[in-house]
């Protein structure tokens, strides 16, 4: 893309104001106003969303229920409802798409908007901003923070600037006077380490991040120097990808981890909890007409220290059973020096629409038992039919994966 | 404070314009009056689709859902 066409774009990043939290507010009136917060399972876990009555008393995303209520005594909790957001989430979308066809969701509360060349059939930029709001609030009664910018980078920065309801135009004759004095951390992609990484060499602004000599960026990062110094001058060309053209770029790995209501160390307790993600991850490479032949197993103990385990298999499967099969291998392997807080199984190697023909008896038996076993969970719900080890299985329906997408390989 | 009930329920909804909208419901012998439908959304258990309404009298919050293939209303949660 020529320099000309990305100095031209108009970009919107849309950040709606705590949302899970909002909307428990909206769904629930008597917690208008009040300090409130979406937890991620009523016996333990961390704040996912606090309402912005608790972010003025100090409570913060991340924080441990105990944290959280000496920061704010008197704060309610509210279990996490998932379903509830993620169709929130798609009424979002389809009002986002009545503005433009570019819409990238970033991740369920947040989205890229390229509304370039929509001036003459809409409004400005900011007039489009405005109407998303009117109708947001119209329609769902949600507040969002809205960033407008040349480029993605700079359209987030916007939208962080002014929260909540906020509306910030960042033109690209700003840009020096917005990145001057802003601290690199502010940066969407630059975190905490990376942050501390370039305070050792002497740079904690942005200014001082588009000055610093590229040769000296390269020698510290490798080819991210290029990268960091674009983002100290405000320079992103990265494209607004809509969620077609992300469907059309298949996944590279499957997979699903669950946090557990106590620390386990009980080897059958563990082994069922993996055979319960095995099936929802065969469910999901079935769905999307994937083999993977690489599993992972994924464990972290009470001290949050995490370590994964993988193993190829000699053939591509996605059938619950083989995934758990080649997952229990791996788990009674390992010896465990700690309890387990977090459990996790995932499928790599991905091939599509790559199916070998089951040849003899007893694998075409079970290739039509998993087949009947989908058709009867997509018609009355998952784990409708299942193993009968799974009957008294887990309940962790309560958290929403990052890489959440409302169609697609990551609708689950 | 919500309280888990999920029980069948009798509603009164008026169905206009594409939309469903509860007016009232029966709470033992009671007729509760929808005053707001302050929150909807829809989920799905199989194939089957379901609305829940989060709505209110004006003193209490309920959550109701209806399911589209039974035909059949209940009462979630109730605060009131």
């Amino acid at each position: 893309m020529q320099m000309a066409d990305c100095r031209n774009r108009k970009i919107l990043h849309i950040d709606m104001n705590a949302f899970f939290a909002s909307v428990e507010q909206r769904a629930n009136p008597s917690l208008c106003g009040k300090a409130m917060a979406v937890i991620g399972s009523v016996h333990r876990g961390v704040i996912l969303s606090p309402s912005y009555e608790a972010r003025a008393f100090g409570v913060k995303t991340g924080m441990t229920y105990g944290e959280a209520m000496r920061t704010c005594p008197g704060l309610l909790l509210v279990p996490a409802d998932p379903a509830k957001y993620s169709y929130t989430c798609e009424e979002l979308l389809g009002i986002w798409k009545d503005f433009t066809p570019l819409v990238e969701l970033f991740s369920i509360d947040e989205a890229f908007l390229d509304v370039t060349g929509c001036e003459r059939l809409i409004g400005d930029p900011v007039q489009i901003a405005v109407q998303i709001k009117e109708r947001i609030w119209r329609e769902k009664g949600l507040t969002c923070s809205i960033g407008i910018a040349p480029n993605k980078l700079l359209a987030k920065l916007g939208s962080d600037m002014k929260k909540p309801d906020g509306l910030v135009l960042i033109s690209p004759e700003d840009v020096p006077d917005v990145l001057q004095d802003l601290s690199v951390k502010e940066i969407c992609g630059i975190g905490p380490s990376l942050t501390q990484r370039l305070a050792a060499m002497g740079i904690r602004t942005c200014g001082e991040l588009g000055r610093a000599p590229l040769k000296k960026l390269t020698a510290q990062f490798g080819i991210v120097g290029e990268r960091l110094r674009d983002m100290g001058l405000g320079i992103d060309h990265d494209p607004v990808v809509p969620l077609a053209r992300m469907h059309e770029e298949e996944s590279k790995s499957i997979g699903h981890s669950m946090t557990l209501n106590e620390d386990c160390a009980d080897l059958e307790m563990l082994e069922r909890h993996v055979l319960q993600l095995s099936e929802k991850v065969g469910r999901r490479l079935r769905r999307g007409s994937y083999h993977g032949d690489t599993v992972c197993l994924t464990l972290r103990y009470a001290d949050f220290q995490t370590f994964s385990k993988q193993r190829r298999l000699p053939h591509a499967v996605n059938h619950g059973l083989d995934i758990y099969s080649a997952i229990r291998e791996l788990l009674r392997d390992i010896r465990l020096t700690q309890t387990i807080r977090l459990v996790g199984v995932s499928v790599s190697g991905l091939t599509r629409n790559v199916v070998q023909i089951p040849l003899f008896g007893e694998e075409r038996k079970r290739t039509f038992v998993a087949e009947a076993m989908d058709d009867i969970n997509d018609r009355y719900g998952e784990f409708t039919i299942t193993w009968g080890t799974l009957l008294d299985r887990y309940d962790h329906g309560r958290i929403i994966s990052p890489a959440w997408r409302p169609t697609g390989d990551r609708q689950y | 404070m919500l309280v888990d009930l999920d029980e069948p329920v009798s509603v009164g909804a008026v169905f206009s314009r594409g939309l469903m909208r509860p007016v009232w419901f029966s709470r033992g012998k009671r007729q509760v009056r929808i005053n707001e439908v302050a929150f909807t959304w829809k989920t799905r258990e199989g194939d089957t689709c379901i609305h829940h309404f989060s709505v209110t009298d004006g003193s209490g919050v309920y959550q109701l859902k209806f399911n589209t293939a039974s035909f059949v209303w209940r009462i979630v949660h109730a605060d009131g």
